[in-house]
């Protein structure tokens, strides 16, 4: 009730209203303008509660002048509406509405809309599988399950751990999933093909560790940390001050050697004259701290979180021997590419040493089991492997790389191949069983339902007969088996 | 030549851009009443020479002179020639002949003896008829007075020698004639090649000259074939991953065998 203003508390009291006269009365001449104002330095409100017998100390009291508000730029009303939008990161095209700046862009994008950020899934095929994620402690099975999982619940791990319930599977810890997940994600990632340059490689695979160990003793001391009594934390935090209290003697102690020293033998004692900043160990690092937390917070809001797990990306390590930009550019000029000698000398010796060659001889060739597979993808692309125009490093390696992922593919496709054919055969198993079924029906006898385990036993080794002799046709398997059933009844 | 001279650099190796191949054309009725052989249709020059052209020069590349590293090159012609092994041992290392027929060049280039290297041999199939796409039914050899309106034909391979680990001597040299930069962007027309079957067009109209764009492009051809080829691997595997779970779906309806 911070504006009731005299007005108010007469009308409540029912008391006339002096400044409007009463409807008989003639009206009064118009307030001067001078008494309306309020003087400086009297709040608006108060002004309003005690009328125009201003207190002439008042005036007086002005209120101490601030720092003028800035004007953000704000000045005239901003005019927002209602308006529907559509989310970006939507697929289902759902339309609502919110409100917005009227000079805004109508068809700008949600601006939220990034951060929905998409896990990769990563998948696998059997056969990279076999060959690459094979592991003692777990069976494709669970690790399907595990994967399917990661998938589900978006890589929540907490989520992930929370519903694991692998039948007949060994306990497993969040650090064990994580463990394999990641392990097997990297692997993957350093197998296939990658369409980007290695940098970006190195970044994705850097943001795929894990490891076990050191996140099980974090967890395990974080534990430890959380369980102490009261009274081991009182303790502990004694033991600090002590500590403290004595670094701080040590420091006194050198700091008035040093004095004395620098005394008694002035210069020759070699000290510096400087005093060591003594407030440099305490201050420093929790100052950098708080600056750091400050900065990641505020770089935090913008960036989208990262799809990957939240672990330090660390960047491409930075070479060793950085050259110089000048070095370089001898060497560009001069036609020189400097590699790392290998330590040993035994590559001093006369035999190791690469003769003279053209770039051109040693373009890459595929393996020639699968050349000319992988010749005829790269002539699809519109690529020669064997010949290129501008034989440089730079485009030998590139090459390099275009045959390696072009040889993955030939493999695929073969893998594919083999697939699908198993999927004929099994189809083609089923179909049997189904024919069978019907003539099983059909006779009347035999319900078809509960399968006894001599006809599963019997229809396997006919189909295992169909794959072996693939020119004998399903109907004469189909009557000889009805045969075989009928005696078998 | 002093002992530490025949030191090998290690960790290191030097490239020098060549280029070789053949320039053709094709010979008036006139030259040919004069050559003492008639039956000779085009005049041809086959050469190794440095990458980068000259400017304004009207050959492809040559800017600079290989003899520094360079002591002999010798070009094998076919046995019908007189004296078909041509050895040139001084720059410009060409060789300039007449002929009806295209075959292939044996080309020998020997090092000076400095490097301590042995000769390389290259081979370059002599180009005299014009280039043509594939497929677009023009006849592969055009007749000779069509032949002769589309100007010389010019049939060059780029290539780098890279010498590993050179001596410390010979290092010294090459330093000393560092290779002139090939130019960045296209100032002529581009050397055909069959890699590049595209850049037929563009390779009209004058004498061709290697720039870094030329390979700048073909590396991005090379990583948009890798990156088509990666998707379609990406595709394949999804693909495979289906078909394994279907599979998987058959086996165990057909129930445990």
């Amino acid at each position: 009730m911070a504006g009731a203003s005299a007005a108010d508390v007469r009308s409540i009291l029912s008391l006339p209203n002096p400044s409007t006269a009463g409807p008989s009365q003639p009206r009064k001449p118009a307030v001067p303008a001078e008494r309306a104002r309020k003087p400086e330095g009297i709040s608006r409100e108060l002004y309003s509660l005690i009328g125009p017998s201003v207190p002439s100390l008042a005036a007086q009291l002005a209120k101490p002048r601030l720092k003028q508000k800035p004007n953000l730029g704000g000045g005239g009303r901003v005019k927002w509406e209602w308006r529907s939008f559509k989310n970006g990161a939507r697929s289902d095209g759902f339309e609502l509405s919110h409100w917005a700046k009227a000079g805004s862009d109508p068809n700008a994008e949600y601006p939220f809309a990034k951060y929905n950020v998409q896990t990769t899934s990563y998948v696998y095929s059997q056969e990279e599988y076999a060959r690459l994620l094979e592991d003692a402690e777990w069976t494709k099975e669970e690790t399907d399950y595990l994967f399917n999982l990661v998938r589900e619940y978006d890589s929540r791990f907490h989520v992930v751990y929370d519903r694991y319930e692998y039948p007949s599977g060994p306990q497993r810890t969040l650090e064990d999933l994580k463990d394999r997940y990641f392990s097997v994600c990297r692997k993957l990632v350093r197998d296939r093909p990658w369409a980007g340059d290695e940098a970006s490689k190195n970044q994705l695979l850097s943001s795929l560790q894990f490891d076990k160990e050191r996140e099980t003793t974090r967890k395990k001391y974080v534990t430890s940390l959380e369980d102490r009594t009261p009274e081991q934390v009182a303790e502990e935090d004694a033991l600090f001050v002590e500590l403290q209290r004595l670094e701080q003697n040590e420091r006194r102690f050198k700091r008035d050697r040093d004095e004395l020293l620098r005394t008694l033998l002035g210069i020759e004692s070699g000290l510096p004259d400087v005093q060591v900043d003594e407030e440099g160990l305490n201050g420093a690092p929790q100052e950098s701290k708080k600056r750091k937390r400050g900065g990641n917070a505020g770089a935090d809001l913008d960036t989208p979180v990262s799809a990957s797990p939240s672990v330090i990306a660390l960047g491409p390590a930075i070479p060793k021997k950085a050259q110089s930009a000048k070095n370089a550019a001898f060497d560009a000029q001069n036609c020189i590419i400097r590699t790392e000698v290998p330590a040993t000398t035994s590559s001093s010796t006369k035999v190791a040493h690469q003769p003279v060659y053209l770039r051109s001889y040693k373009l890459p060739t595929p393996k020639m089991t699968a050349a000319p597979k992988v010749a005829q993808v790269l002539g699809e692309l519109g690529i020669s492997h064997t010949r290129l125009v501008m034989p440089t490093r730079e485009n030998c390696a590139q090459l390099e790389f275009l045959l390696e992922a072009g040889a993955a593919l030939v493999e695929t496709k073969k893998s594919v191949d083999k697939i699908e054919q198993d999927i004929r055969i099994a189809k083609a198993r089923l179909d049997n069983r189904q024919s069978e079924d019907a003539d099983g029906e059909g006779t009347g006898d035999a319900a078809p339902t509960p399968m006894d385990v001599d006809e599963v036993n019997d229809a396997d080794a006919d189909a295992e007969g169909e794959v072996d002799g693939r020119a004998q046709s399903v109907m004469s398997t189909r009557s000889t088996r009805s045969a075989r059933g009928r005696r078998s009844v | 030549m002093a002992s530490n001279d025949r030191v090998r650099v290690r960790g290191l190796s030097i490239y020098r851009p060549i280029i070789y191949g053949n320039t053709s054309v094709v010979l008036t009725q006139e030259e040919r009443e004069a050559l003492g052989s008639p039956d000779h249709t085009h005049r041809w020059t086959v050469a190794v020479r440095s990458a980068a052209s000259a400017p304004n020069s009207d050959i492809v590349g040559g800017a600079d002179d290989l003899s520094y590293f360079i002591k002999r090159v010798t070009f094998k012609l076919h046995d019908t020639y007189p004296n078909p092994t041509r050895n040139i041992d001084k720059p410009p290392f060409e060789v300039t002949e007449t002929g009806w027929g295209e075959f292939e060049i044996q080309i020998r280039i020997t090092f000076v003896p400095e490097s301590g290297e042995k000769a390389v041999t290259i081979y370059h199939h002599l180009k005299l008829h014009p280039w043509s796409a594939v497929g677009s039914g023009e006849p592969e050899i055009p007749p000779l007075e069509a032949a002769m309106k589309m100007g010389p034909v010019h049939s060059w391979q780029y290539d780098e020698i890279v010498f590993n680990d050179p001596f410390q001597s010979f290092l010294n040299i090459l330093l000393a004639h560092p290779p002139t930069p090939l130019p960045r962007t296209k100032r002529r027309p581009v050397p055909f090649h069959t890699a590049n079957p595209a850049s037929l067009e563009a390779s009209k109209g004058g004498v061709p000259e290697f720039t870094q764009a030329m390979e700048k492009e073909e590396a991005e051809r090379l990583e948009n074939a890798r990156k088509q080829v990666i998707a379609e691997q990406d595709r394949w595997r999804e693909k495979l991953i289906e078909k394994e779970h279907e599979l998987e779906r058959l086996r165990k309806q057909i129930g445990p065998s």
